[in-house]
This record gives C-alpha cells, structure tokens and sequence, in this order.
C-alpha cells in the first residue's frame, strides 16, 4: 500500500481578507464563481484528484475559513502543508504590502524543515476588475518581489472568469507533489474515528 | 469589533470552542475571542519554548532538547474513550476530518506497588496476575452480567433495579473480593474515588459498558485514543468548524472586558477600547472571576523523558492508574504518557504527566508516588491551579460560564459540562446520534 503521504498534499491558501482566495479554489474544483462577496462562510477544504504522469494525487486544498480576517489561524491550520499559495489583489496595493507578512508567519508556523526551499507560489488576482484601470500592483513589481524571495513563481489570475487558473494550480500541484516526496515525516499509523457505528463487543473483555 | 453578535465566546478552550462550533452551525453570530496568541486556552498543548517561558520565565528550550515545534505538551492531559461522548461530539459535527487519531498502547493500574496491565483481551485477562483463578470466574460472571445488561429489557435485570441497587450490594452478590472490588471500581468504570461503592450501581455498571465497548473499537490494547499533535489540536478543530458556519475569530485580545446593562444582563465585551455587542457571553473562568466559586486544586506534574514508563512493556502512549486505596488518599492519581509515536515530541522523547487532585497544601509531594513510577526525568515541571464551577444565575444575566477541567482520566465530565451549557443557552438538548454531516447531505438532495 502506498504511503498516504505521497498521495495525499495539502494546499493552504493565504492572503487578505476579500483577495479571492475562496474564489480561485471554486473556481479550480468547481468551475464556479459568485459574486456575491461575503467574508468566508462555509469554505473549509476542497479536494481534486489529480493525474500528473502515471500517479494519480489528492490535491487537499485548505481555504482559511475567514480566521485570517484578525489574523487568528491556528498553528494546525499549516501543518503538514507541501506547498503554500500567497494570493493579494492587484487593484489593493495593501494586500500585496502584506505578502511578506503571510509568507513569515507561514515559515514560523509551519516550521518546515527546509525553510529556504519550501515551496510557494504567488497569485495576483481580479485582474478582470474594470477592464485592468483598477490595477495599483505592476507585473513587474509583484515579479520583483517573488524574485527576492527565492524565484517564487507568480500567476496572474480571474477567478471570475477563470483566466489562467488552470495554470496557477498546476504548478501548485507540481511544487507539492515535489515537497511531499522529499519530506520524509514520521507518520503513524492512524485509526479512523468517522465510523458511526462502533462493533459490538461479544466477550468479556475483563 | 463595533458590531453585534447574538454570543461572544471568551476563551478557547475545549468547552468553549466546543460551544462556539455547535452554536455557528445553528446559525447563531458567534464572535470568539481570546487573550491568547494562541487557542486552547488551559487545555492548549505548548511547544517547547512556550512550555519554557510559562515554567521557567524564559523564553528559549535548552538546544539538546530538539526542535520547539516538534513538542506539543497537554495542559490539560487526558485520553478519549474510544466510544465516549467525545467522540460522539466530533462524529456529530464531522471534525473528524480535521483530526488524526491514534490508539493508546495500554491501560494499568498500580497494585501492591507494581504496575499491572489492565487486561484488554480475554487472553491477557486469563494470564494476569491480578487475581487468582477462582476469583477471575467469580470476576467473569460479573462481568457477564454487566454485557448483558439492558435497561430496557428486565430479563436482563436478574432481578435488581439499578437505578436503586448499590454498587457494593451488587457487587456483594458476585461474592468478589475487596482488591477486585477496587480494581474494577478504578480501572474499568475509572471511578475518582470510592463514593459510587454507596450509589445506586447503575452509573458503575454503563461506565463498564463504555469501558468495555471503547476497548472493542479499534482493538488497540486500551480503551483510550488520542490525536497526533496533542490535545491541543481539538479546540482548534472546532475553532475551525465555527469559522466555517460564519465565526469570527480574534486572538490576542487582551482585557476582554464584560459590560453589563443597568438590569444586570449582559451587553457587550470591551477590548482594545472597542465594544462589540451581543445578548449572550459564553466564558471559562478566567473571564469572570467575580462570578465563580472555588471547588478545589488540581496538582499536576509535567515530564519530559528519554524513555518509556518502566514495566509498561515499552509503550509508547500509556495510562497508569493509582487508585487511592493503595496510596492511602481520597482521590486516584493519574499517570500518562505519550510520545512521538502521537507527534507530541521529537524521536526518542517522552512527555509524562501526573495529576491528581491536591488534598494538602504540599501538592508537589503529593505527587511523588506518581513520579517515581516514571524513572529517570530529563526535565520536570509542576503545574498547580485552583478549579471554579459558576455561581452565578444564566436566566439573570445571559452569561454562561464552564467549569474548570477536572483531573479525570477521559473526557465525559467535559462533554458533559458542555452538553448542559448549550442546553442553558439554547433550551435545546443536543442530539449525538444524529450525524450532521450526513443530516445535511439528506437536505440538500
């Protein structure tokens, strides 16, 4: 049996209050957008199967469930996470500022065990919005950035419309099947606790 | 903040979080809040440099001991039964999904002053020395007894009503021993004391039911489960169940302050100089102290070793009860240990714990006889604190408060805690044999 490691990678997505990052994870499983913006509600992991040359995955992607909003994400929230998507809005000068911010306390929760080579991947997005005349946020200024800090590679995006997502997650999917390989966690063997209904025991047991 | 919610939750703890995730799915506005960085509150699991500033006043773990976030150290150590109401609550609410659990390697009791292994299979209970051979059938048709009890169904009665038999007249009619009397009192019905001797036998008999059918679970060796990272990890995943049905979190508020209108009810939660409004307060102790009593002290000792609990067959994760008979006290006294098979500490580490409830005012001697059961100790801890229960009136002032964790064994007094105070702030009762998960996928097809 294969190990539930490889198989299995989680996603977290990061970034502002209101940048989309519910948005683009409908979008990728779902196909789906709305417009109707709420602070998350109902939002908590989404899950794809994915085939990437002969081995198929479990990409898990964890949305933040609204609990960035006053910066109140437990430390389980990032643990055990392969690859961490950083997202702002490229029409909000301020969720681009906070990047650095999201990718710090990334590397402090998570504690991952190469820090200098874990694997991120940056997405400006709702470059949609009035046709681009919005946009605060150059290519080459969040380009810039990611350079920086270690050639994270940068997508621009609509969840709206669904421009370059696809491309977006793929390389998501590729940086965290390559992180789940080379980690080699200490992983038990776990019971599975969902079972409604418990057997019945038929002896004395004492 | 500014804002109005129908509950603000202070503290997050087990029960609060517990509480904040069920009244978010009802669909009620939840703000939670906590003045630490972190959730948990008193039953939060600590990394290393966190245990070290609480205990020691500073801020970094000496370097041989590992990584700081290797360690996830209980506050509040406990096991689940397999087939408890906790994990009735994470069924019904489906956490589960957020969560990984393990098994406990085993279960013992101390007796005559050696650590025996409390029987999980038939066979064990054949081979085991803790009692002789005409006692151990005397013990089985007792046992038998119990498994076939049905409250519901008299033929199973053997002529009792246990809701007014005792515990020692019951007993009294399987002809068991004193020492067997005591066994199965505190390591299978995991009775604190010896009160349920003179109680109608009714809540000793289903505690050994539970026992019983959490041992045939998953069939690990123990009744108990535990999830990798610690404890902490519940309150979290609860956290997150609340978010999900729309829950607003903030941590590291500090002075959550409960303001109170001219008839005493309650108004709002100040913080930071911001008021948020709301009709009801959901808290631990902690943030009403003017509104709790003091129901007694729980004395703990926190161990961090470099090898198993001697004579526990190496486990990795294990429970040793010392019934208070055979250390001459009023209450058992609770051994735990779990490691990094549980992702609780780096490869090759321990982290044990004794508690107890302190009967003296030298709590930390009171603890030896548990501590010398652990061996040699790289590092050792103690951790006393004072239990509350609240005094004041919900229907008055809309405020709810938990009460502090208990030094039992297993989680049923916290659910049960928890149970009652959504039923005061509902006027609801909860239904755990509903699976929500599945309730709502019914809905929606």
């Amino acid at each position: 049996m294969p190990s539930r490691r490889r198989t299995l990678l989680k996603v977290i997505i990061l970034g502002d209050s209101g940048v989309g990052k519910t948005s683009l994870m409908n979008q990728y499983v779902n196909k789906k957008f709305s417009n109707q913006y709420k602070a998350t509600i109902g939002a908590d992991f989404l899950t794809k199967e994915v085939q990437f040359e002969d081995r198929l995955f479990t990409l898990q992607i964890w949305d933040t469930a609204g609990q960035e909003r006053f910066q109140s994400l437990g430390v389980a929230f990032y643990r055990g996470a392969d690859c961490c998507v950083l997202v702002y809005d490229v029409n909000s000068a301020k969720s681009f500022e906070d990047l650095n911010n999201w990718r710090e306390e990334f590397l402090i929760q998570a504690s991952p065990s190469d820090p200098e080579n874990f694997p991120f991947v940056v997405i400006g997005n709702k470059i949609d919005v009035d046709g681009g005349s919005s946009r605060v946020v150059s290519e080459k200024k969040a380009r810039a950035w990611c350079a920086s800090k270690g050639n994270i590679p940068y997508y621009e995006t609509s969840a709206k419309v669904g421009t370059n997502v696809e491309d977006a997650f793929l390389c998501i999917t590729t940086n965290a099947m390559k992180s789940g390989e080379e980690e080699e966690m200490y992983l038990p063997d776990t019971i599975d606790v969902g079972t409604s209904n418990p057997q019945r025991s038929t002896g004395c047991e004492c | 903040m500014d804002e109005e919610y129908e509950v603000i939750v202070l503290g997050t703890g087990l029960k609060e979080c517990i509480l904040s995730g069920l009244l978010s799915v009802d669909g009620l506005k939840v703000l939670h809040m906590d003045r630490n960085d972190y959730y948990g509150g008193e039953s939060t699991s600590l990394n290393l440099n966190q245990l070290w500033k609480k205990f020691r006043g500073e801020e970094k773990a000496p370097a041989h001991l590992g990584s700081s976030r290797d360690y996830n150290v209980d506050m509040m150590p406990k096991f689940m039964m397999a087939n408890g109401k906790l994990v009735r609550v994470l069924i019904h609410t489906d956490v589960t999904k957020y969560l990984s659990f393990k098994a406990v390697d085993g279960s013992y009791v101390f007796v005559q002053g050696k650590v025996q292994k409390v029987p999980a299979t038939p066979m064990e209970a054949l081979k085991s020395p803790l009692m002789g051979i005409f006692e151990k059938r005397r013990a089985g048709k007792f046992f038998s007894y119990v498994q076939e009890y049905d409250e519901k169904d008299p033929k199973t009665h053997d002529g009792m009503d246990l809701r007014r038999v005792t515990t020692k007249d019951l007993i009294a009619k399987f002809g068991l021993k004193e020492d067997t009397i005591d066994f199965i009192g505190h390591a299978v019905a995991l009775h604190c004391n010896d009160n349920h001797l003179h109680q109608p036998a009714y809540d000793t008999v289903m505690r050994m039911k539970l026992y019983a059918e959490s041992l045939a679970r998953f069939q690990g060796g123990s009744p108990y489960i535990y999830p990798l990272y610690g404890l902490g990890e519940l309150p979290q995943a609860f956290a997150r169940l609340s978010a999900v049905y729309g829950g607003t979190y903030m941590l590291n508020k500090p002075e959550c302050k409960v303001e109170f209108d001219e008839e005493g009810k309650v108004s709002g939660v100040t913080s930071e100089g911001e008021t948020a409004k709301c009709k009801k307060v959901v808290c631990d102790p902690s943030y009403l102290t003017n509104k709790v009593r003091k129901i007694g002290r729980v004395a703990r000792a926190i161990a961090i070793m470099s090898h198993p609990i001697p004579n526990t067959n190496d486990s990795q994760s294990v429970q040793v009860i010392l019934p208070q008979k055979q250390l001459g006290r009023k209450s058992d006294m609770y051994v735990f240990c779990c490691s990094y098979s549980h992702n609780v500490a780096p490869k090759g580490k321990f982290i044990a714990f004794v508690s107890t409830d302190a009967e003296t005012d030298n709590p930390q001697t009171e603890l030896q006889p548990g501590i010398d059961l652990l061996g040699p100790v790289d590092e050792l801890f103690f951790d006393i604190y004072d239990r509350y229960e609240p005094v004041n009136e919900p229907t008055l002032d809309n405020c709810f408060i938990s009460t502090s964790y208990d030094a039992t064994t297993h989680f049923d007094t916290t659910v049960v805690d928890v149970l009652n105070m959504y039923k005061l702030i509902t006027g609801k009762e909860l239904d755990l044999s509903v699976d929500l998960n599945a309730a709502s996928a019914a809905e929606e097809e």
